[in-house]
C-alpha cells in the first residue's frame, strides 16, 4: 500500500471554535508527504503573484519566475497584453530565458534553436526544411505552453497553473481594500525599487507564512531590536535610518481581520505618523482617495496573501514572497515596494528604514530566519505532535465585520478589534482554514473551487 | 613601485589584517575603533544576475550607514545576546588576497581594493558556508591613526545562508 495516498492533511487542523480550540499539528510543516501534497493541491491549483506590471513596462519586457517548482515567463506581447508561459523549449524542455528580466521580441532556446515570440507562438524551428519530421508532428501545437490563468489587479499580476480558480478579484475579495492601501500609495503605481534581496531558510514555507502576521514574537524574537530603539528613540545609535519608537506600539489599538481563500491582515494604529516616507504626499493623497484611506495608509498593516505573498506596511513598505523548495527549504524575495515618481529625499529614506529592519543583513529579519530553523529542528522530535501556537486571543474574535471594518466599508469573515497587547494568534485561522480546505478537496478528489 | 605606494601598501596590508582579525576574534570595540565616526559603511545588492547597485539613494543596499552609529548598533546588537541569529555566534576566518593601492596620492589617505573570502561556521547548524567578493578602502589619518573612512563591500555570492552580519563580511 502507498501510504502518500492514505495521509489526511486535512486532520492536522484541529478546528473546534465553538468548543474553543484551534491547534495545528507540526506534521504540516514537517512531513514531506504533506510538502508533496502541497504542491500539488494548493501550489498548483491556487493563484500565486508573478510580479508587477510595471516590471514589464513597454512591449516584449519580459520577467521570470517560478510558481513553486514550475520555471514561468512573464511577457507583454506585441499588442500590449500580458502572458505568461511554462517558461520550458517544447522541444527538449530547456528552461527558455536564464536570465531575471529582458526585452526580447523573439526568445530563441540556447539549445536547439527553435524561437518563440513574445506571445508564445512558435516563431521557428531550427532547419525545419530539412527535418523529415512526420505529419503528426505537424499536428501538435508546438508553442509555450500558457499557464491556466493570468489576471492583474492594482499593477499586481497573479497567474494560476490551473485554469480552475476563481476569477480574480473574486480570490482577493474584500482583502482588495488593504490591497488598495498599499498599491494606491503612489498616484502614477507603484513599482520595486532596484536592488535584489533574495535568500533560503531551512525551514517550512508556512513559518514564513504565519511569522508575517504573528505580533506575539515582536517582543522575544526582536527585543535585541527593541532595545536598540529605545535608544535611538533618544537621540543615540543610527538616528539616520528613521526607524520608530516601537516602545510606542504597544500601547495602541489595533487588531486583525479574516478573510476568504486564506487571507488574513494584523494592524496597528501608528504613534509617528510623520516617519512614515509618504508622509510629505499625505496631503495630495487624502485629496486623491479621501481622508479614510489617507489615515490608514500610515497605520501598520500586515497582510498575507495566501499562499506565498505578503505585503507588510510596518516600516517601510514591504512585498516578499516564499517559495516553497522543500519541506525543510524555502526561498525568499524581498522587495521595496514605493511610489513610481517618489521624490528622492522620500525615496532614500524608504531604503534605510527597509534595510535597517528587513533586509537578511539588517537587524530584524535573521532573528526571524534563525527561529524559523530551530522551530524546524523542533519538529523532528516524534513527541511533539500538537502545537499550541494558534490558539491565543480566540476570545476576541468576532465573526464577521467589526465596528473598524463597518466603519471603512468591508466584510471580513471574522475580526477583532482590540490593543496591540492581546497579540492573537487568530489571524492563523483563516491560512489553516484555506489549506485544510484545498488538501482535503484535493487529497479526496473533490474540486477546489466551486 | 614608487616609495608611496610601497608605503602604502605595507600600511594597508596591516590596516586590513586588523579589520579582519577583530571581526574574527570578536574584538568588537577594537574594531569600532577603526573606522572613523563619519565614515560610509556600504554592501551593494545586485542589480540583477551581472549588474551591482550603483546608487545607495536611490537602489536597494544589503546594508548603507553613512556613520559609525550604524556598526555600532550591529555591535550593540551582537553583544547584547538578545539576537537569535547571533546566539550562538557564527565562526568566521576571513583571508584577502589581491590587495591594490587605488590611490596614495593624496597625503593623509590612502584607497585600496582586495580580494576576500569569508569562511564561515555555524555552531548550532554544524555547517559551513562561505561568502567571497572584493572590498574597497580609503582610509584617512586622524592624528597618529589610520582610520576607515570608506569601506565598500562587494558579495559575489549573495544568496545569503539564513543570515548575515557585518562579522561574516
Amino acid at each position: 500500500m502507498n501510504s502518500a495516498q492514505t495521509i489526511h492533511p486535512h486532520l492536522y487542523v484541529d478546528d473546534r471554535p465553538q468548543e474553543g480550540i484551534f491547534r495545528v499539528h507540526k506534521n504540516v510543516y514537517a512531513d514531506p508527504q504533506v510538502f508533496e501534497l502541497e504542491i500539488e493541491h494548493i501550489f498548483n491549483k491556487t493563484w500565486s503573484f508573478l510580479g508587477l506590471t510595471s516590471q514589464i513596462p513597454k512591449a516584449h519586457d519580459w520577467i521570470s519566475t517560478h510558481i513553486a517548482r514550475s520555471p514561468i515567463l512573464i511577457t507583454r506581447d506585441g499588442s500590449n497584453e500580458i502572458k505568461a508561459f511554462i517558461n520550458a523549449c517544447r522541444h527538449k524542455g530547456s528552461q527558455l530565458t536564464r536570465t531575471e528580466k529582458g526585452n526580447n521580441k523573439y526568445h530563441s532556446c540556447p539549445y536547439h534553436g527553435w524561437v518563440y515570440g513574445s506571445n508564445g507562438k512558435l516563431a521557428d524551428i531550427k532547419d525545419k526544411e530539412h527535418a523529415q519530421y512526420a505529419p503528426a508532428f505537424d499536428d501538435e501545437s508546438h508553442d509555450l505552453i500558457p499557464i491556466g490563468k493570468i489576471a492583474v489587479y492594482k499593477g499586481l499580476i497573479f497567474g494560476s497553473l490551473s485554469p480552475d480558480v476563481p476569477e480574480l478579484e473574486d480570490f482577493l475579495g474584500e482583502l482588495k481594500f488593504f490591497i488598495d492601501l498599499a498599491m494606491d500609495q503612489g498616484e502614477h503605481g507603484m513599482e520595486f525599487i532596484p536592488g535584489n534581496i533574495e535568500f533560503a531558510y531551512e525551514g517550512n514555507w508556512k513559518l514564513q507564512l504565519e511569522n508575517g502576521t504573528d505580533a506575539y514574537h515582536l517582543t522575544s524574537t526582536h527585543v535585541g531590536f527593541l532595545d536598540l530603539m529605545a535608544k535611538r528613540a533618544m537621540g543615540q545609535g543610527n538616528i539616520e535610518a528613521k526607524q520608530f519608537d516601537w516602545q510606542k506600539r504597544f500601547s495602541q489599538n489595533g487588531g486583525d481581520f479574516q478573510f476568504e481563500h486564506g487571507h488574513t491582515l494584523i494592524w496597528l494604529n501608528q504613534a509617528e505618523v510623520k516617519k512614515r516616507p509618504i508622509y510629505p504626499s499625505i496631503e495630495a493623497i487624502e485629496k486623491r482617495l479621501g481622508k479614510d484611506r489617507a489615515e490608514w495608509m500610515l497605520k501598520m498593516r500586515n497582510m498575507s496573501i495566501f499562499p506565498n505573498l505578503q505585503i507588510a506596511d510596518s516600516t517601510s513598505l514591504l512585498m516578499r514572497t516564499f517559495r516553497p523548495l522543500a519541506v525543510n527549504r524555502t526561498e525568499l524575495r524581498y522587495w521595496c515596494l514605493a511610489p513610481i515618481g517618489e521624490p528622492a529625499a522620500q525615496r532614500a529614506w524608504r531604503l534605510r528604514q527597509f534595510e535597517d529592519f528587513f533586509n537578511v543583513s539588517g537587524l530584524a529579519t535573521p532573528d526571524d530566519t534563525i527561529t524559523y530553523e530551530t522551530c524546524q529542528n523542533g519538529f523532528e522530535s516524534s513527541k511533539l505532535d500538537w502545537l499550541q501556537g494558534h490558539a491565543r486571543g480566540m476570545m476576541s474574535v468576532q465573526a464577521g465585520a467589526s465596528e473598524t471594518a463597518k466603519a471603512l466599508g468591508f466584510s471580513p469573515q471574522a475580526s477583532v478589534d482590540a490593543g496591540f497587547m492581546v497579540q492573537s494568534e487568530s489571524s492563523f485561522h483563516p491560512i489553516y482554514r484555506e489549506w485544510a480546505r484545498m488538501m482535503k478537496a484535493g487529497v479526496l478528489g473533490g474540486k477546489t473551487y466551486e | 613601485m614608487n616609495e608611496a605606494t610601497q608605503s602604502a601598501l605595507l600600511l594597508a596590508q596591516q590596516l586590513i589584517a586588523k579589520d579582519h582579525c577583530y571581526l574574527d576574534e570578536k574584538r568588537w570595540p577594537e574594531w569600532l575603533e577603526l573606522f572613523t565616526s563619519d565614515c560610509e559603511y556600504w554592501v551593494p545588492a545586485w542589480l540583477s544576475e551581472e549588474e551591482l547597485v550603483t546608487d545607495h539613494q536611490t537602489q536597494l543596499s544589503h546594508i548603507y550607514y553613512n556613520s559609525r552609529a550604524g556598526l555600532e548598533d550591529r555591535i550593540a546588537r551582537i553583544v547584547s545576546r538578545k539576537s537569535p541569529a547571533s546566539v550562538p555566534l557564527r565562526r568566521t576566518t576571513h583571508m584577502s588576497a589581491n590587495l591594490a593601492i587605488e590611490d596614495a596620492s593624496k597625503p593623509g589617505e590612502i584607497q585600496a581594493k582586495i580580494s576576500w573570502t569569508c569562511h564561515i561556521f555555524d555552531p548550532r547548524s554544524k555547517k559551513t558556508f562561505m561568502l567571497f567578493g572584493t572590498s574597497h578602502y580609503t582610509w584617512r589619518q586622524q592624528l597618529e591613526t589610520w582610520r576607515i573612512a570608506a569601506k565598500k563591500t562587494i558579495i559575489q555570492n549573495d544568496y545569503l545562508p539564513s543570515m548575515v552580519d557585518i562579522y561574516c563580511l
